[in-house]
């Protein structure tokens, strides 16, 4: 159903039209950074699997401040794992940890809007703290967030079930639709 | 590093490993459901891809799909063989240990060992021909613990160790290598190998430029066919380069080299390292060089198997790592932030002044684990009170399921649990996370008197329910008989404790906050101290020191003292026959009245609020009014907020019954519950209700005594 009564709202093909003129625009226009990825949907009928999907940016890496390893327990000494000296491996001043994003922006048929999903994890699968998190936001959301903290993120915990389940996810109601859906608004990559 | 013929020693820059949430779950899952106490090892797969940033290098990536399926999930979900652009596959085995001693106990040495003899024997057979993947086999050990979800794991990338190693000749980026007709051809090349969903998972190949500068991709068993008399011809082994350091290949090199060179017996190998960047080959970051490689001596020999290094180094030690994933994987856990979160929202939402610390530390004490104790508990888990207590030493009788919401069918079985247990084992299961303690006990009651020889399990009673009060910073009076609630609310008032009452007609219900003791001021002491007479005021229990009239407890409005209620009744006037809808009502009335309290700047000291039409819809607190009592009638649908201020007579509050209390204790206790008409005695009762019926006679029926509702519930 295409009627829109909302002010604000977007029907699903014009995210569709919008979603993949904002991957192209940002392809051409900020070429140094990773391209958003239109996804189709897989599981739906041949007829609608062309407008249906969702944009996807992964592994996007903030080097990290230096993480203080809460999992670091005290080993007792050093694993005899023996192993013959071998000049030929690289040893590696260690760097801060970084901390990688995955971002996914799906339309939501209940909002009639684009939603913004994140996650946020450290190499080894740990997820960050919403503490964390808060740090890496960009200064016009951390300022809001001050504000008014639930008004625009939200978390969403599911106990995974499979594995396209298996990511918390936060969520970011985006409130300035403009930045995301028209195509010539370029220049942006904060969300 | 300089090797024996002045050139420096080609060093590789180890693989690293990146865990995805997704795995660790699917392997606590499958540890549950489907392996149990087998240890076995089980092959798994690994995901990477070249490197894609000049900054960061790629990872070899564990998702859940690496790990086979679990039997419940659907198999329809990708389903997929083959990998893509982003995704190489390559074979990989977990040993997941029953314990940590086990993981601890593994022979690290000797797994590596068993993985690199089989990349040995893949390169001999010429497996490794087919499918190169098979040359970053890797190893991965672990042991999860799901008690704690935490997991403890170590990979290894096995490599086999060229002795004396390679040396490297010259390594520079491809750009540097190539002329630029050549570097255009290249790159052509790869964007169609990378674009074809054939080839573009295959992480090893050859790299072909001939005479014409036109280059071609090909795979490894090509290689021969690649020979040709062309002198211009340049043949380079590539593969896809996880890392992005300027002047160091990455590790999936070393087995190729030792693949090469077992082979095809080649001295020198010229090499690509390929990496990528937003989708393209970027050969400013790939790199070319050149290494010169010795056979070892034992290679040739049948049987033999190299030696291989490649275990992980955690923060540069040689040490296993650890991730604690308890946060997002225990179900306790998730359920405690889902219901901050929810509480944390109303906040937000509706009520930014809510004081969801004071909630959460609140120790609430309810006396009574029936059809009000059962839906009151249930009513204050959900504002995030988490620290609750029980009093009630019945059974659970098969009547009560019904109407008492924590129990069910079993706790009646028989002869019926302890309420008191039975609620408890109830709330955690709602809610793992509370502090939920049961005590089996009666509380002693006025009229009925004890028997000497339980006179002193009585007094016992008397004490722990005195220790119970103190011990906690709310009580709710919820039990099923008038009586009962006298020595609570007597204790109440001695340490003016916020004390809520909820009582039960057929369809009437009273729900009310009972003001504070008579031996408190809402002053500071040292005020008190300064205002002499009104302190002597306050202690007569006339006034607080506001010199305003305390509210009253559930006794006050009573001329008589509690008596028995129960003896002597017939069966539907002893138990408390109510409509059903009503219980629900009242807690739920006296949960609500309980947090309006402790959001109000006077707590027990706030003064009584009524409802009425200049007030509703904007009151001072966010919360609302403030009612002293609430007195509702499901007959008539309605309900009524009054206010009653303490009698100076009353039997459980007034200023001279707890002066009394305080001064003999228990022993006082005792006298009032063996002779019910003492309190009436002491409180100046019996002379009220003597001079009341002096009156009779001249009787006039057009006054009103006074406007408290004197129907007892």
């Amino acid at each position: 159903m295409e009627v829109l009564g909302w002010v604000g709202a977007l029907s699903s093909r014009d995210f569709y039209v919008a979603a993949r003129a904002f991957a192209d625009n940002r392809k051409e226009f900020n070429s140094a950074f990773p391209p958003w990825n239109w996804v189709p949907s897989p599981h739906l009928s041949q007829l609608q699997q062309q407008q249906q999907g969702y944009l996807s940016l992964e592994r996007i890496c903030l080097p990290g401040s230096s993480k203080e390893d809460v999992n670091e327990e005290n080993h007792t000494g050093e694993e005899k794992a023996y192993e013959p000296v071998d000049n030929a491996t690289l040893v590696e001043t260690s760097s801060p940890q970084a901390c990688y994003y995955d971002f996914h922006i799906v339309y939501s048929d209940s909002y009639r809007f684009p939603v913004l999903y994140f996650r946020s994890y450290h190499i080894d699968g740990q997820p960050l703290a919403l503490e964390e998190i808060e740090k890496d936001l960009p200064a016009c959301s951390s300022k809001v967030l001050l504000e008014s903290k639930w008004a625009f993120i939200t978390q969403e915990v599911r106990i995974p079930q499979s594995p396209s389940q298996s990511k918390l996810k936060k969520k970011i109601c985006s409130m300035n639709h403009a930045e995301l859906c028209l195509p010539h608004n370029n220049g942006v990559n904060r969300t | 590093m300089e090797g024996g013929n002045g050139k420096s020693i080609l060093q590789f820059a180890p693989f690293q490993s990146s865990v995805d949430e997704g795995f660790w779950h699917r392997l606590s899952s499958l540890k549950l459901n489907k392996f149990g106490v087998d240890d076995s090892p089980v092959p798994i797969t690994g995901f990477y891809a070249p490197c894609s940033q000049s900054q960061v290098s790629n990872h070899l990536t564990l998702l859940a799909e690496s790990l086979p399926s679990d039997s419940s999930e659907e198999s329809s979900l990708l389903a997929v063989s083959r990998g893509n652009r982003n995704r190489c596959f390559v074979p990989g085995i977990i040993y997941n240990t029953n314990t940590v001693e086990g993981f601890h106990a593994l022979d690290k040495q000797g797994l590596l060992k068993a993985e690199a003899q089989k990349i040995w024997e893949d390169i001999c057979s010429g497996k490794a021909l087919e499918d190169s993947s098979v040359l970053s086999r890797f190893l991965l050990i672990s042991f999860a613990d799901l008690k704690k979800w935490s997991f403890h794991y170590w990979f290894a990338f096995p490599a086999l160790v060229l002795d004396p190693p390679a040396t490297l000749v010259n390594l520079r980026p491809a750009s540097q290598c190539f002329s630029s007709e050549e570097a255009e051809s290249v790159s052509a090349a790869f964007n169609e190998w990378r674009n074809s969903s054939l080839t573009a998972d295959v992480p090893f190949f050859l790299v072909h430029i001939d005479s014409n500068s036109h280059a071609t991709i090909k795979h490894l068993k090509d290689w021969e066919t690649s020979q040709s008399a062309d002198d211009g011809h340049k043949l380079l082994f590539g593969f896809y380069d996880p890392c992005h350091l300027p002047n160091h290949p990455g590790w999936p090199l070393r087995n190729l080299l030792a693949f090469v060179c077992s082979r095809w017996d080649l001295k020198s190998v010229h090499f690509l390292c390929y990496r990528e960047s937003r989708g393209f080959a970027d050969l400013g970051l790939s790199l070319v060089g050149e290494a010169m490689i010795t056979i070892p001596p034992g290679w040739r020999n049948h049987g033999h198997v190299p030696n291989a290094v490649g275990w992980e180094l955690n923060k540069g030690r040689r040490v296993p790592r650890i991730i604690s994933l308890a946060k997002s994987m225990d179900p306790t856990r998730l359920a405690i932030s889902a219901a901050d979160l929810n509480l944390k929202l109303m906040r937000w939402r509706a009520l930014p002044s809510l004081n969801l610390h004071s909630l959460s530390s609140l120790k609430c004490l309810l006396l009574g684990a029936g059809t009000l104790g059962c839906q009151v508990a249930r009513t204050l888990m959900a504002w995030g009170v988490r620290n609750i207590t029980l009093v009630d030493n019945g059974r659970v009788a098969m009547s009560n399921p019904l109407r008492q919401s924590l129990y069910t069918l079993d706790d009646c079985l028989n002869g019926g649990e302890y309420k008191a247990t039975a609620a408890v084992n109830s709330l955690k299961r709602i809610f793992p996370a509370v502090e939920a303690e049961g005590v089996i006990m009666a509380i002693p009651m006025p009229g009925h008197p004890v028997p000497s020889q339980e006179e002193q399990s009585v007094l016992d009673d008397c004490r722990r329910l005195h220790d119970l009060i103190d011990s906690h910073d709310v009580v709710l009076l919820l039990t099923d008989t008038r009586e009962s609630r006298w020595l609570p609310s007597l204790l109440c008032a001695n340490t003016n404790k916020i004390t809520i009452t909820a009582a039960l007609g057929f369809d009437s219900f009273l729900v009310m906050r009972h003001g504070a003791g008579p031996c408190s001021s809402s002053h500071d002491s040292k005020t008190e101290a300064e205002n002499s007479l009104s302190a002597d005021m306050s202690n007569l229990g006339l006034t607080d020191g506001d010199g305003g009239k305390r509210l009253g407890c559930y006794f006050c409005n009573d001329v008589v003292a509690p008596i028995d209620s129960t003896s002597n009744r017939t069966l539907d006037q002893q138990c408390t026959v109510t409509r059903p809808g009503l219980a629900p009502i009242a807690s739920a009335l006296a949960v609500e009245l309980l947090v309006g309290i402790l959001h109000h700047p006077h707590g027990i000291f706030a003064e009584g609020e009524v409802v009425n039409s200049s007030n509703s819809g904007s009151s001072e607190q966010p919360l609302g009014i403030l009612p002293h009592q609430i007195r509702g009638s499901l007959a008539q649908f309605s309900q009524m907020t009054l206010v009653g201020h303490s009698s100076d007579s009353c039997t459980a509050c007034c200023g001279t019954v707890v002066s009394e209390y305080r001064k003999r204790g228990m022993e006082f206790i005792l006298q009032a519950i063996n002779y019910p008409t003492y309190l009436e005695d002491l409180t100046g009762l019996t002379e009220l209700m003597k001079s009341a019926s002096k009156f009779e006679l001249e009787w006039d029926d057009g006054t009103d005594e006074d406007d408290d509702d004197l129907v007892e519930v």
